[in-house]
């Protein structure tokens, strides 16, 4: 069978970073596809590619042999490639007819827009999904599974050759998952090239018939799903070798610093509790939006999970803590929070290195007093960290990702706290400065203080780490010691949630 | 019926806003008013009511399309006065009236250009284009004075079939917006855009194949046209071209289109709640003038109400 679409070396980066490098794809008619690889793989930048959002910096894409100028998302459209993004893309305000057509409108004779013709294409499309919604009902009503399923009825409707789906069932339960399936089925019966991105394995071998992975933006194969298994298939995902930057570990911790009791980060989630001691540092791992994230921002006021109570140094606190006072409320109690991305929400970009790691040290004093100069301290800050930059007065934005990140890091170990809560400490950042953060994480843990990190890099989190929890849906499914976790395990857990939970 | 009244009061599965209850608002100052006072329900009142009322509800449909996709032009005022000052040039009514559109047109394109090109904040840029436009309007005409074509005055006085000509021009205006707004494909995406901004996902609207920048400059250009709309009805009012008439109507049509129900941060409102809305604002003044209320404390009411009336939006109507 001739291929229907071919995309061939396609590489893209985004600033600095590598999002995908000479990646190639091939997608046959009748087919369903699907697309793995770890959190930030490239799945999404190379979907988004083929859907027209991205440009490549290089590379081809082909259709029935005719390449393929894709400038704008409707040019793909035009192509007869329809998307279900992973982020929900219909507008609210819109009835379920308009966001179905919109931009292709049907219009009557008298040049206005024909509502009938396309309520009556909307519902005969939803009815092709065993859907009974009202064509006319504001999407803003609807649920987040109707809402997948009309975007799904947009792309059959529009009579696209080629859908992509990035995650259509992270929002479904069972029962909407099996419809979701049997339509997916009765399209690639008609002839249809399906890409399916999912972190869910059933799914996969119940549902695909080829597989493609990518890992760190590189094409690690394609097989065929029945002449592979799971092991095969996690090893191809996983398949890298534990490089050599990491410090070694403590052995032995210290006091409690950090008790989480009975987070429940929504009302149905389970409860999560932990424990975190000095010297230690430990990670949440998991998959992407299963809840790791607002448990750290949980405990810095940033998120209102449903209940809990955190007690820090044996001070405790209700959850949930209220929003303003959160972040300066715990850096009394002597913890830093650093954020995941350095360039919205850490860094002061315009402003001087020297600035940027004073503010920590300014914010535990209060409004009024005089603000101190700090010289020395940054200086020696600066010389400790190894931060390459013209000197203390040059603006951040003028370093590179991993003096950047240094500096942000700086800023908290300069404050003198306990307990650091570290989202993503090495994103965008290069192999020596990853090394160096590293150390200068463990280094913080050996004279007493303590870490929770948060990492999308599964390799990251056993190299750095002195014990690994797994988060899934909201709740821990699995821990491990560091040391004995390996990414097959991790990965496993996180895939598979509570099926495998161990002690 | 109860409960078609009911989905009108609550504004559910509409994106048209809360219009309900400014239309109640308006019958109840209108029925207060009746029973107040004996100058109210005359002939000659309500003519000069709507007469007012006019200007505000062509300029407010005109800012109604762009507070839809989440923009405001603050620059209508100076629009206008602009409008009537072009208008008392004294050139033959031919030459002036497609003038004062181009520039008009002009104007709403400078405002959409800063807004989409050079991602100045919509408030910053038509603040920026008030100015301006006020500085020409005064090198043009420092005081009121000279005098407007026969042709606009004509046509907006007097009356034809015993309908008075501002109610005819009023009603062919709201039908070439309802036409617009409701019956062409740019009023959907209108909406959809605004929606997208609204929701927090401003590519949104783009991922359908809708193209956002074009769309918004062509919304800001609109707004100034009906600008001049009104500016040319004032202009035939008050025979004159004067640099002060449209004095506070950028704030004045907000709140109209506030008062309508239109959500200020885009995706949600409707032309009859702007028209209502504009109706409510002259029925106050109205109302005010005849219970001898000064025009200080008038100006003062109606910032008053403009605070409370987008105080009361609610921020998340849209259910994300």
């Amino acid at each position: 069978m001739t291929n229907l679409i071919e995309m061939s070396h396609i590489s893209k980066a985004f600033g600095g970073s590598r999002a995908l490098h000479a990646v190639s794809l091939d997608l046959k008619a009748g087919t369903v596809h699907a697309l793995m690889g770890e959190n930030g793989a490239g799945k999404s930048t190379l979907m988004k590619i083929l859907a027209g959002v991205h440009r490549p910096d290089s590379g081809e894409i082909f259709m029935n042999g005719e390449k393929l100028d894709l400038k704008s998302p409707r040019d793909a459209l035009d192509a007869g490639i329809s998307t279900v993004f992973q982020e929900h893309s219909l507008l609210p305000n819109l009835s379920i007819a308009e966001n179905m057509f919109l931009g292709r409108e049907p219009m009557t004779r008298l040049g206005s827009i024909d509502y009938r013709a396309m309520n009556r294409q909307s519902a005969k499309a939803l009815g092709e999904l065993g859907l009974t919604l009202e064509p006319t009902q504001l999407v803003s009503n609807l649920t987040i599974a109707e809402r997948q399923f009309v975007e799904i009825a947009h792309c059959i409707q529009a009579d696209a050759s080629v859908l992509i789906l990035d995650e259509p069932t992270a929002a479904l339960n069972a029962a909407d998952v099996d419809v979701l399936n049997r339509n997916i089925r009765r399209l690639r019966d008609k002839g249809k090239a399906i890409v399916y991105i999912s972190h869910r394995m059933e799914e996969i071998f119940e549902l695909c018939d080829t597989v493609t992975v990518l890992k760190d933006g590189a094409l690690v194969g394609t097989r065929m799903v029945s002449e592979i298994t799971t092991d095969e298939l996690i090893a191809m995902m996983v398949g890298r070798e534990l490089q050599d930057l990491f410090p070694v570990r403590m052995g032995e911790k210290g006091d409690e610093i950090l008790r989480v009791e009975n987070l429940k980060i929504t009302e149905t989630s389970r409860p999560l509790s932990l424990t975190l001691h000095r010297g230690e540092i430990v990670a949440l791992a998991g998959l992407e939006g299963q809840g790791q994230q607002r448990f750290l921002r949980s405990l810095i006021g940033r998120y209102h999970p449903f209940a809990g109570t955190i007690s820090i140094n044996g001070k405790t606190l209700k959850m949930p803590l209220p929003t303003s006072a959160g972040v300066r409320r715990l850096q009394q109690l002597r913890v830093g929070f650093v954020p995941e991305d350095r360039k919205e929400e850490g860094l002061f970009l315009s402003l001087p290195v020297a600035h940027n790691i004073a503010i920590g040290l300014h914010s535990r004093r209060s409004e009024l007093a005089l603000a101190r100069s700090y010289r020395s301290v940054i200086a020696r800050m600066m010389d400790a960290m190894n931060i390459k930059a013209a000197g203390p007065s040059a603006p951040v934005g003028s370093l590179s990702g991993g003096n950047q990140q240094k500096v942000l890091l700086g800023r908290y170990l300069a404050a003198d706290l306990d307990l650091l809560l570290v989202e993503e400490p090495t994103r965008g950042v290069d192999i020596g400065a990853k090394s160096e953060i590293y150390h200068l994480l463990r280094d913080f843990t050996r004279k007493g203080g303590a870490v929770l990190v948060l990492s999308r890099e599964t390799i990251e989190l056993i190299g750095l780490c002195d014990h690994i929890y797994v988060v899934h849906d909201g709740t821990i499914v699995a821990d491990m010691p560091a040391a004995q976790a390996t990414e097959h395990k991790i990965l496993d857990a996180a895939l598979m949630g509570g099926s495998m939970r161990q002690h | 019926m109860y409960r078609s009244l009911f989905t009108i009061l609550s504004a559910r599965n509409t994106r048209q806003g809360l219009w309900g209850l400014p239309l109640l608002v308006a019958l109840l100052i209108s029925l207060w008013l009746t029973v107040q006072t004996t100058e109210f329900a005359t002939a000659e009142n309500l003519f000069n009511l709507v007469a007012q009322a006019m200007p505000l509800i062509i300029a407010a449909i005109g800012q109604l399309v762009v507070v839809l996709i989440g923009g405001l032009d603050l620059s209508v005022g100076s629009v206008i006065s602009f409008t009537t000052a072009v208008l008392a040039l004294g050139q033959p009514a031919i030459v002036l009236i497609p003038s004062v559109f181009l520039l008009a047109a002009l104007i709403g394109l400078i405002n959409g250009l800063a807004i989409t090109r050079f991602n100045v904040h919509p408030i910053i840029a038509t603040l920026s284009t008030q100015y301006i436009v006020l500085g020409i309007t005064r090198i043009l005409r420092p005081v009121s004075g000279g005098t407007v074509p026969e042709a606009v005055i004509g046509a907006v006085s007097g009356s034809l079939l015993g309908i008075p000509y501002p109610l005819f021009w009023g009603i062919v205006v709201i039908l070439v917006a309802w036409k617009l707004l409701y019956g062409s494909r740019y009023g959907l995406h209108l909406f959809a855009i605004g929606g997208g901004i609204a929701s927090g996902t401003e590519s949104a609207a783009r991922n359908f194949g809708v193209s956002d920048r074009r769309n918004i400059i062509l919304a800001y250009v609109i707004c100034s046209c009906f600008a001049a709309v009104a500016g040319v009805f004032l202009a035939g009012r008050i025979v004159s071209g004067d640099p002060n008439v449209g004095l506070l109507f950028e704030l004045d049509t907000v709140t109209a289109v506030a008062l309508g129900g239109t959500q200020l941060s885009g995706g949600i409102g409707s032309l009859h709640g702007t028209v209502i809305g504009a109706l409510v604002m002259a029925l106050l003044a109205n109302g005010m003038n005849l219970a001898n209320v000064s025009p200080f404390v008038q100006t003062a009411i109606k910032g008053g109400i403009l605070l409370a009336v987008v105080g009361l939006q609610s921020r998340k109507k849209m259910g994300l």
